[in-house]
């Protein structure tokens, strides 16, 4: 019987044209985003392994030079892009993919791409996870939001339920019509996706299946929690009507209003420094920890006084170096602790706004959200810090004992390959999933309060 | 006629007002306008007290600087080598490096636009753009990503839908109800019900979107009053009311074609998914491609490769010894003249040439962001949303545009810092107290008004002429309006 009303309602669907049209047009953005996507990646990656190989044998093959001024030109670092970010860019607008490795201060990533953007990069970014993630509630309320009211101003809900059928057999029925719709439309768009995400894309293949396995279930959830909502709405409201103007305006209120609103709240809760007073507070320590070094090793209250002997330049370097490691350390991870509380805490403001829920985990897993950024430019500030050692190293021992000659010193080939290439293994699968956790949970409660909002409103009104 | 108008606009806002939906929605919009505000406010407010104590920080910087340089050629006094006012090398870098800035609007509370992901302000020394023109302001990407809840925002996507809200059904429920027969019986034209039931409606929602905003402005930013900003915060009110025109003619059109309610409430947000949700998203998307910047990763190549040139090519300079550690007194200047140690000078002309390099190249990711953004000029008119959006953030001072300008003044200024400390260091000229005085210091240029005044109307008018159009098809429809 669940069955028979899930066919029924997919005819419906069909005949009276909202599934080929609102589907189409929703087909039609997922492909143009796929395709957009596909086309970005397939330019950006090759690029960068490119470009990272390049660097790195330039950086063997430089001829003989002062390592200090080689640490200056340093290495640059390219963020690997994740193959997944054909389907969820995630933040990628908003941050840079560049590192430039360099002597004395940690990097932060440059090139944000909303910098090479107009305003119009505010109104969103075009990809299979913004499409979903915006429209598919939509399309979801333009499927159903007359499930249940429909049949009861035709008066079909009461033969129906004269028939012996059972209001939760009838809910069943329809949750499934609408479960059919959805995925007569995404279903080939998954597939379509899913190869997609393979096709030159050099990850192995495990990993891109678990995935997109992961963000299928993610995904799902999100759906059926719409699909529940829209028929608790359906069949507690009196008109079809009321139905859609009360859905639209929750679909307003959550995909558009709230993520705005949760992310001015998540700032008033965790306030983030401004660029000015970041630098300042980590340019403030920086200088007590220098003082109390220089004074330590050296005697010397100001770094770099004419008090300091050539032949301890690299030395102080070195000094100079260590101590600002851990203050580097201290105030990044304060500023990105700060990003990640954030991000919680609209984590769970995804209990009302289930949109910021499926958007955590789907960049999550997709590896286009803060954390794989965090630790990719750990890894960049870790393989700096071995360039920095290496230099400064060999300076102590080559270019000191030179005194007044230390910077006639030239190192070459044999030192530059002490520095090893920069090789970036992006997190696993695991570590991923790991880190959506909370999102996935929020989710799948999302999934489990609607259902059971569904489940009371369709006993407790019955067909009148 | 304007009698009848007059009458049946009394007798709608008598109607609303009992029904209490233009009390609901008033205080909604109130609210959000309200709130919109409150963040812009708070925005502007973050950014001035950052930019006044950049140049507090400046001018306390240079007063020491100055006062050390007095030491140093009056008293005797030996500087550091690495902080020393008269070394032109020292001066010319991040030392004595002033900021260039782009004042914050009066008007800047209305629409956040950029100025979450561009700075205002920017150290310009010797050194190459590259060093310092790709800073940003330190914000979550997340919260990038979800955007702003700022005034532009409540105008470009919720101000629609509480006009739909007021009159998706304005002609439409009259007819459902039976009452509209009966309210032309009484000798009422239908076009002056028509004109009289909006007349009400806008004035209501105009109201808060305008007059909210401008006395908030006003009163919040004292220097919104001045006669300078007459001119943006007319166009402001201009872009509001053309923006909401739009959205009156169209659900007058469909009122007008006679359908019921709810389907008219479903076209209208058909209309807004696509204008709002959809069409700027995908010309995002054609206006990149289009007018595609050049790859950053090629650009972080070339500056790799041509620092690598630079330093070989600096080699013998860079290679020469502090002279100061052995004699100190170098850092003192004489008669006009300083030492400028070697390796001062080699990392300057270093950074000159790399600057030299990379110009065109960074010239081009300009250029062609310039470009998108003339395609958008020209083709946002596909979308209402697009415009007023865009028309929302130029006015209110935040847009691309005044930042692709600010950006060329930086370009400018950079050139002049350059040029002066140049023959400087080249010669080992020691900087004197007159050079202080003569050392280039940034000003602030506004764009040239007539650009400005250009693109509000053209604006406007892409915004104003499907309105009129729509309203001409709509008052077409409505001569075969049926009643019944």
């Amino acid at each position: 019987m669940v069955t028979t009303i899930a066919r029924k309602d997919l005819q419906l669907l069909f005949r009276d044209g909202r599934l080929p049209w609102a589907g189409g047009v929703v087909l039609v953005l997922l492909a143009t985003a796929l395709l957009v996507g596909w086309e970005r990646r397939a330019e950006i990656s090759t690029e960068r392994a490119a470009a990272q190989l390049l660097d790195y044998d330039d950086w063997v093959a430089q001829p003989e030079r002062h390592p200090h001024n080689a640490a200056h030109q340093g290495m640059h670092v390219f963020k690997p892009d994740p193959a997944l970010s054909v389907l969820d860019p995630g933040i990628d607008p908003y941050v840079g993919s560049t590192i430039w490795l360099r002597a004395h201060l940690q990097s932060e990533l440059t090139f944000m791409p909303a910098q090479d953007a107009t305003g119009l990069q505010r109104f969103g970014e075009l990809s299979p996870a913004w499409v979903l993630q915006i429209l598919g509630p939509l399309l979801v309320i333009v499927l159903g939001f007359d499930a249940f009211s429909s049949e009861r101003e035709l008066g079909t809900l009461r033969q129906t339920l004269s028939l012996g059928i059972t209001s939760r057999q009838l809910f069943l029925g329809k949750a499934l019509g609408q479960a059919m719709a959805v995925g007569v439309l995404l279903g080939p768009a998954a597939v379509i996706a899913a190869l997609a995400t393979f096709a030159g894309s050099g990850a192995a293949i495990g990993d891109i299946a678990a995935r997109l396995g992961w963000l299928f279930l993610g995904y799902s959830l999100y759906v059926a929690a719409a699909v529940f909502i829209v028929l608790a709405v359906s069949a507690i409201v009196r008109s079809s009507r009321l139905a859609l103007v009360a859905l639209l305006g929750i679909w307003i209120a959550t995909t558009l209003l709230a993520p705005r609103a949760a992310s001015d709240l998540s700032r008033v809760w965790y306030p983030s420094p401004t660029r000015l007073a970041f630098n300042a507070a980590l340019g403030a320590d920086m200088g007590h920890v220098a003082e109390e070094v220089w004074q330590e090793n050296f005697g010397l209250s100001t770094q770099w006084s004419p008090e300091l002997p050539l032949d301890k330049w690299g030395l102080a370097l070195q000094v100079d170096d260590h101590a600002g490691y851990g203050v580097m350390d201290r105030h990044f991870a304060e500023l990105w602790d700060t990003f990640a509380a954030q991000q919680r805490a609209q984590e769970w403001l995804g209990l009302v706004a289930p949109v910021l829920a499926v958007r955590a985990f789907s960049m999550g897993v997709a590896a286009t959200d803060f954390s794989h950024y965090r630790d990719f430019s750990l890894a960049a500030e870790r393989h700096r810090r071995v360039l920095q050692d290496v230099v400064s190293a060999d300076l102590v021992k080559n270019a000191d004992p030179r005194g007044t000659g230390h910077f006639d010193y030239r190192a070459g080939t044999d030192l530059w390959q002490h520095v090893p290439p920069f090789q970036y293994t992006p997190p696993s699968v695991a570590w991923a999933v790991g880190h959506t956790m909370r999102s996935f949970g929020v989710l799948l409660a999302t999934l489990l309060a609607s259902l059971a909002a569904a489940l009371f409103a369709v006993s407790a009104r019955r067909a009148a | 006629m304007l009698r009848t108008l007059l009458l049946v606009a009394r007798q709608e806002a008598r109607l609303l007002l009992a029904d209490r939906t233009l009390w609901i929605i008033s205080a909604l919009f109130v609210a959000i306008v309200g709130y919109g505000l409150f963040n812009g406010v708070k925005q502007a407010a973050l950014k001035e007290t950052a930019l006044a104590s950049v140049l507090q920080a400046q001018m306390r910087g240079e007063q020491t600087r100055r006062a050390l340089l007095g030491r140093i050629l009056h008293e005797g006094a030996l500087p550091d080598p690495f902080a020393n006012p008269a070394d032109p090398s020292v001066m010319g870098g991040g030392y004595g490096g002033r900021y260039a800035y782009m004042p914050i609007s009066p008007l800047a509370p209305l629409a956040f636009g950029q100025s979450d992901i561009r700075p205002d302000y920017y150290k310009v020394t010797n050194r190459s753009k590259i060093n310092f023109l790709y800073d940003t302001e330190i914000e979550n990407p997340w919260n990038l990503l979800s955007g702003h809840f700022d005034l532009s925002f409540v105008i470009v996507y919720l101000f629609p839908l509480l006009i739909f809200a007021l009159s998706y059904n304005f002609l439409s429920a009259e007819r459902e109800h039976g009452t509209l027969k009966m309210l032309l019986s009484q000798g009422i034209a239908l076009p002056h019900l028509v004109a009289g039931k909006i007349a009400v409606r806008a004035a209501v929602l105009l109201a808060w979107a305008v007059i909210v905003p401008l006395v908030a402005v006003t009163i919040l930013r004292p220097e919104a009053r001045s006669a300078e900003y007459l001119g943006p915060l007319a166009s402001w009110c201009a872009f509001v009311v053309a923006y909401a025109a739009i959205w009156f003619a169209l659900a007058f059109t469909v009122n007008a074609l006679g359908r019921s309610s709810a389907t008219n409430a479903l076209i209208l947000i058909g209309a807004w998914i696509v204008c709002v949700l959809i069409l700027p998203v995908v010309l995002n998307v054609v206006v990149s491609v289009a007018s595609p910047v050049p790859s950053r990763t090629e650009l972080a190549t070339r500056t790799r490769l041509v620092t690598g040139e630079a330093l070989t090519r600096y080699a013998t300079l860079l290679s020469t010894d502090y002279q100061y550690v052995d004699n100190p007194e170098l850092s003192r200047p004489q008669n006009g003249r300083i030492a400028i140690a070697g390796r001062m000078r080699g990392s300057y002309l270093m950074e000159r040439d790399v600057d030299e390099q990379l110009e065109g190249l960074l010239d081009a990711f300009n250029r062609q962001l310039a470009g998108q953004q003339q395609l958008i000029s020209r083709y946002g008119a596909i979308s209402p949303a697009i415009v007023a959006y865009e028309g929302l953030t130029a006015v209110a001072g935040t847009g691309v545009r005044r930042h692709l300008q600010f950006q060329r003044q930086i370009d400018e200024f950079h050139r002049r810092w350059c040029t002066f400390f140049d023959p400087k260091i080249q010669e080992g000229i020691a900087i004197s107290e007159a050079d202080l005085d003569s050392m280039p210091a940034f000003v602030s240029n506004e764009e040239d008004r007539s650009v400005m005044r250009t693109s509000v109307v053209t604006g406007l008018l892409q915004l104003l002429v499907p309105a009129i159009a729509l309203a001409l098809f709509g008052g077409w429809r409505l001569r075969r309006y049926s009643v019944v």
